[in-house]
């Protein structure tokens, strides 16, 4: 499943740049390239290196089938969130979301709220407790006492495809990537997701 | 004697409850039928969670129910081994060792790797569908709604022919509770509903029972009280046909041809809501019947 993630996210990158060429047609003049290509196709390379690293780490942890062990769940979630850690213990904030991309996200992001009709934010501003209080670090496990804030729906068609592995949640404002198995942060951008709303 | 005596009444005393049950106890049971439970928000390994529990067996031994619907919050707070022991395997031991088989769908407080424990049926997926006699269950992830599920559930609705579709997952998009609706998911879901013929959508998520008036032909029930409460919560609306948030409660449902019959009912084994309703596919809809509200004061 994690190879046709590419597919969709090529497919997203084409309509993303389709908007943004047409939006900015009548400010600038039409340009051979869009930029938008070279960064999703550049967040997707990162996506996809690190997807590689886990696949090589699989292979020796193996794949979690359904069991009626919650020990066996929990060892192998451990076990896989461990291998990741010391693989990638030079990680930092910006590997994923290098600051390009989190400049363009944002942008995306922020947008995608001022699109939201006044009912929808009402409902967002009601949740603002349900979202977790903490602060992300890369390589952290997400905290089990916190629970995972309900991802808004709308936005998530505007954001790169993912592969099913992982994820993006948010975290007071900050919109992270987590491994969805290992249950570690694996990149965060901070003031990503306006509050409030 | 006085004291045997005085242990008898109090015997009796604490079985009172089952004995109301057993006299509301209005579903037909017919052989064949689909029967379940239904319980939301359920996984908290307290008392009350065992006290639901506890009036959940003994309905089901007059309503002997195949398998249960979990709206999500399966499992609060950490999730060891010794967790889903307390919180899912001991609070319905009597249930599972009956052979009833709980299919789950994830809450905000559930870690997604509860798809890989068996005994929620998930089969590794956030998200799933299965079928029960004339009845098919499309069981989404409301937490993580992306693209990608959107268009299996479409795909899903499309292949069914069943006359009986009914969609479960955590987030209500009708509530009249503190917190609200989820207009945006509502947005997303409701129009592919209607378009599939969905006849019934259940959620959990707000610690209480309300049940709304058909909207756009489809009935939703948000029955997320089966061990947390938030007392008082509900507000009587235009849309409600019947709430209950002074205690705890569950549901037990039946579907025998194109009709479903329901009861909600609380820890102490009142009935707070009946009614029969009839699938989208055969008739126009049988209002159920109007049941005054059962409300905090």
């Amino acid at each position: 499943m994690s190879r046709t993630w590419r597919a969709r996210s090529l497919a997203l990158v084409t309509v993303v740049s389709a908007v943004f060429t047409f939006g900015c047609k009548e400010a600038e003049p039409e340009r051979s390239a869009n930029p938008t290509d070279t960064l999703f196709a550049d967040f997707a390379k990162r996506v996809d290196s690190y997807i590689t690293l886990r696949e090589r780490l699989t292979d020796s942890i193996g794949d979690l089938d359904p069991t009626r062990s919650q020990a066996e769940i929990a060892a192998r979630a451990v076990a896989l969130g461990n291998a990741i850690i010391a693989s990638r213990s030079q990680a930092k904030q910006g590997d994923i979301f290098s600051p390009e991309v989190a400049a363009f996200l944002a942008t995306l992001i922020r947008q995608e709220y001022k699109r939201r009709s006044e009912p929808v934010l009402e409902t967002r501003e009601d949740q603002q407790d349900e979202l977790p209080d903490f602060e992300p670090k890369v390589n952290q496990i997400y905290p089990t006492t916190y629970p995972l804030a309900t991802f808004p729906p709308a936005l998530l068609p505007v954001l790169p495809a993912l592969p099913e592995e992982i994820e993006y949640r948010i975290v007071r404002d900050y919109l992270i990537l987590r491994d969805v198995e290992a249950n570690v942060i694996l990149d965060y951008m901070p003031g990503a997701v306006p509050t409030g709303g | 004697m006085k004291r045997h005596l005085a242990m008898l009444a109090g015997i009796i005393a604490a079985c009172a409850p089952a004995g109301a049950a057993a006299q509301d106890m209005k579903l037909p049971v017919m052989p064949n039928s689909v029967r379940f439970l239904v319980i939301g928000d359920a996984g908290t390994g307290d008392r009350q969670q065992n006290e639901v529990a506890a009036q959940i067996v003994r309905w089901y031994a007059q309503f002997p129910f195949t398998f249960a619907i979990m709206l999500g919050d399966n499992i609060y707070g950490k999730e060891r081994p010794q967790d889903f022991a307390k919180k899912f395997e001991e609070p319905y031991k009597r249930l599972l060792d009956a052979g009833v088989k709980f299919h789950a769908a994830l809450g905000n407080h559930d870690d997604p790797n509860q798809r890989y424990y068996k005994p929620f049926n998930l089969d590794g997926k956030r998200y799933r569908t299965f079928k029960e006699g004339n009845v098919r269950f499309f069981i989404l992830d409301s937490n993580y709604l992306d693209p990608e599920q959107v268009k299996w559930l479409e795909k899903e609705l499309e292949d069914s022919d069943s006359e009986w579709k009914i969609a479960y997952f955590h987030h209500p998009l009708y509530t009249t509770a503190r917190r609200g609706p989820e207009v945006e998911l509502r947005a997303i879901l409701e129009p592919i509903f209607v378009k599939h013929g969905v006849d019934v959508v259940f959620t959990g998520h707000e610690h209480v029972y309300e049940r709304f008036k058909p909207q756009k032909g489809i009935h939703h029930f948000l029955a997320g009280g089966a061990a947390k409460l938030r007392r008082g919560d509900t507000r009587r609306g235009p849309l409600t046909a019947a709430a209950f948030d002074r205690d705890r409660s569950f549901m037990l449902v039946e579907i025998i041809d194109n009709k479903m019959f329901f009861q909600a009912v609380s820890r102490t084994g009142a009935v707070i809501d009946e009614g029969i309703l009839t699938s989208r596919e055969t008739a126009e809809a049988t209002p159920a019947p109007a049941l005054p509200l059962v409300r905090s004061p």
